[in-house]
């Protein structure tokens, strides 16, 4: 399954191009950032791609922001080592290195227009008063805001600041470009109309870029890879099919969508199936594939609710299913969530797509309820 | 808790309030349109004593005097508190960063009258020392001036630069502008309002100062404050009252115009904002 998913994320996403993909780019070596004896940083070694968009997901304090702050030039490393395209910038300021930060803020300066905002990087780099003029005239044609170029940033919607502050960090043609939550100003309705723009205009110019946010949909939207962090450290990096479907841990599975997580032991341990006792369930889990343990490793298995089909009768296959007791449902509208308690007293959560019209009334509370599951539908965690 | 209405203890307390705060300033102008000579005898309205104000060298020469020092204090106070504001709201933690905030803001609760024989002291012993400020005057009291405004106009725009949000800074920093390039072009322009109040407190400040002019100045440097003070010790003159009446009018003119132009531009900016929000997107 982990092999599909890579390949899948390969086709659609960064190996368009026939050239050679450079795949550290961006290369982050050791990198600690301590603050009186905090880490907000600890031990970060990521590599990233020419061309892609890399997110960094976590929750809020779990230093990705440090981490952005780092590349940007606005915090010191502790120690460790950032190289962008074969160059140590670890000794360079901010204003010397080829990355440019598009801001939560959006930070546009008050006290300039839209043009003057756009242009203002491309003045400090000492450009000729023509040559600023069209590379401003070019980025406001790139995100569609020429007929706003005399306004100040107060006398624009959220979107038009955004696309402003947007134009702003790429007039300078960066190496590298940094979004700070990109999304975090705006309301949730622009949210996924900005969300597949951003992506489109940052795409089209091919510009490499890391994202830090908290929002995982977000980040599923609109990150080629994304890297899960937590307290300083990263857990796990991957494509967001790969970090969903193939989480490697308890804490990634449960921190990426809904999850349930059966605790057990491995029973069976063989070439090409395993089975694993779990005392929520009274039938071993049957699992159609090897892994890499023993037996009596402990483990978990963790099912996504969508993988689970509930139904009336008892279905037909030996394994894999379990009697229970609807005792709360969510209504979505899309899908239904329900709260099916088994006879052990675990309670699984179990996604229904509603996909015919008033198919969610076919289960009601109460109702004794079949779940079963594939050989294949969960993953085996052992950290 | 609801909201009452007001009853007639919170309207007469009102009225007593303001009564406190204003009615003295509304006798001393009534009185600076009298006829009489008598600063307490009603006899008549006359704008004489205007034109005697006028007529009077000294009274004009001190306003003069002390409108150069205000202007002079009110400029240097704004540079020096700018610098001290960027030191105490931009520099990493130093040792002694809380010293140095506590004492350049000390000023402020430190007695006129032990600032004013400290620095006269300065002076006396800098002259005896080094030969410098044997005689006093102008500049000394641009000095002793400078040394306590700069307290006030410190507080005013750090308050400023603290809430000033740092992304804006940052951000100009990552488009390739130095730590000059930033202040100049980025944290100036923005803080400007607070400059121009702080410049306009340290002006007024130094304009009424009268004690701390008293101890360091020199022979040929009354100010106006030290001029009223000293005239009205040889019996309170009408004059006194227009002259008094005139400054109420300019800074009754100088805050309205500035709340003015303040409310208006706060208008145009949340019909902008308005504008931008119903075409969205």
């Amino acid at each position: 399954m982990a092999a599909t998913a890579s390949s899948v994320a390969a086709a659609n996403g960064v190996a368009k191009s026939d050239a050679p993909i450079r795949e550290d780019y961006v290369r982050i070596d050791d990198l600690t950032k301590e603050y009186d004896g905090f880490r907000a940083v600890d031990d970060v070694s990521l590599s990233i791609r020419k061309g892609e968009i890399f997110a960094l997901l976590g929750a809020s304090g779990c230093g990705k922001s440090t981490l952005l702050r780092c590349l940007a030039g606005f915090e010191k490393p502790t120690y460790g080592k950032i190289e962008l395209d074969g160059v140590s910038i670890v000794e360079q300021a901010a204003y010397d290195r080829p990355i440019n930060m598009m801001f939560q803020s959006y930070a546009l300066f008050p006290h300039m227009t839209v043009e003057q905002n756009i242009g203002f990087g491309l003045k400090m780099a000492g450009l000729a008063r023509d040559r600023v003029a069209a590379r401003v005239e070019e980025m406001l044609t790139l995100v569609q805001m020429n007929r706003f170029a005399k306004r100040k940033p107060h006398q624009l919607s959220g979107g038009q600041q955004q696309r402003v502050a947007l134009a702003r960090s790429l007039a300078l043609s960066p190496k590298l470009l940094l979004l700070d939550e990109p999304m975090g100003a705006l309301d949730k309705k622009l949210r996924s109309q900005m969300q597949l723009e951003l992506v489109g205009i940052i795409e089209r110019l091919g510009v490499t870029c890391v994202m830090v946010t908290h929002d995982q949909e977000e980040a599923m939207t609109m990150a080629t890879r994304i890297a899960i962090m937590d307290a300083g450290k990263i857990r796990q990096v991957g494509t967001p099919d790969e970090i969903y479907e193939q989480p490697a841990s308890r804490f990634v599975a449960q921190f990426i969508g809904s999850v349930n997580l059966l605790e057990g032991t491995i029973e069976d341990d063989e070439k090409d199936h395993v089975t694993i006792r779990s005392d929520v369930l009274e039938q071993p889990i049957h699992v159609g594939h090897g892994v890499t343990g023993f037996e009596g490793q402990a483990v978990a298995y963790a099912l996504r609710p969508e993988k689970i089909k509930i139904e009336k009768d008892e279905p037909a296959q030996p394994h894999n299913k379990v009697r229970g007791l609807i005792e709360d449902i969510a209504y979505f509208g899309t899908h239904s969530v329900y709260h099916v308690r088994l006879q052990t007293g675990k309670k699984l959560l179990v996604h229904f797509m509603n996909a015919k019209r008033w198919a969610s009334e076919r289960f009601t509370w109460n109702d004794t309820v079949w779940l079963s599951w594939g050989d294949n539908a969960g993953v085996v965690l052992t950290s | 808790m609801n909201a009452t209405k007001p009853s007639w203890f919170s309207h007469s307390a009102l009225a007593l309030g303001f009564a406190f705060l204003y009615l003295p300033m509304l006798i001393l102008i009534i009185y600076s349109f009298n006829e009489s000579r008598l600063v307490t005898v009603w006899s008549g309205f006359s704008l004489k004593w205007y034109g005697e104000l006028f007529r009077d060298q000294q009274m004009i020469d001190a306003a003069k005097v002390s409108l150069q020092i205000a202007f002079m204090t009110a400029c240097a106070s704004v540079v020096l508190g700018t610098m001290a504001a960027m030191v105490m709201t931009r520099f990493r933690q130093f040792p002694g960063k809380a010293m140095f905030s506590a004492l350049m803001t000390a000023p402020l609760v430190m007695p006129e009258v032990i600032t004013g024989l400290s620095i006269l002291l300065l002076f006396v012993a800098m002259g005896q020392t080094f030969g410098l400020f044997q005689e006093r005057g102008v500049t000394t009291i641009w000095i002793a001036h400078v040394t306590f405004c700069v307290a006030f106009v410190t507080v005013v725009i750090s308050s400023r630069m603290s809430e000033l949000d740092r992304s804006l800074e940052e951000a100009a920093m990552d488009l390739g502008a130095n730590r000059v390039k930033v202040f100049f072009l980025i944290t100036l322009p923005i803080i400007a309002p607070a400059l121009a109040s702080g410049w306009l407190l340290a002006f007024t400040l130094s304009l009424d100062d009268l004690v701390i002019s008293s101890f360091v100045s020199g022979p040929s440097s009354t100010t106006l404050p030290m001029k009223v003070f000293s005239s009205v010790r040889m019996g309170v003159s009408p004059k006194i009252n227009a002259l008094a009446t005139l400054m109420i009018a300019i800074v009754s003119i100088a805050a309205f115009l500035g709340w003015w132009l303040m409310a208006r531009e706060e208008k145009q900016r949340q019909r902008d904002m308005q504008l931008a929000l119903q075409q969205g997107g």
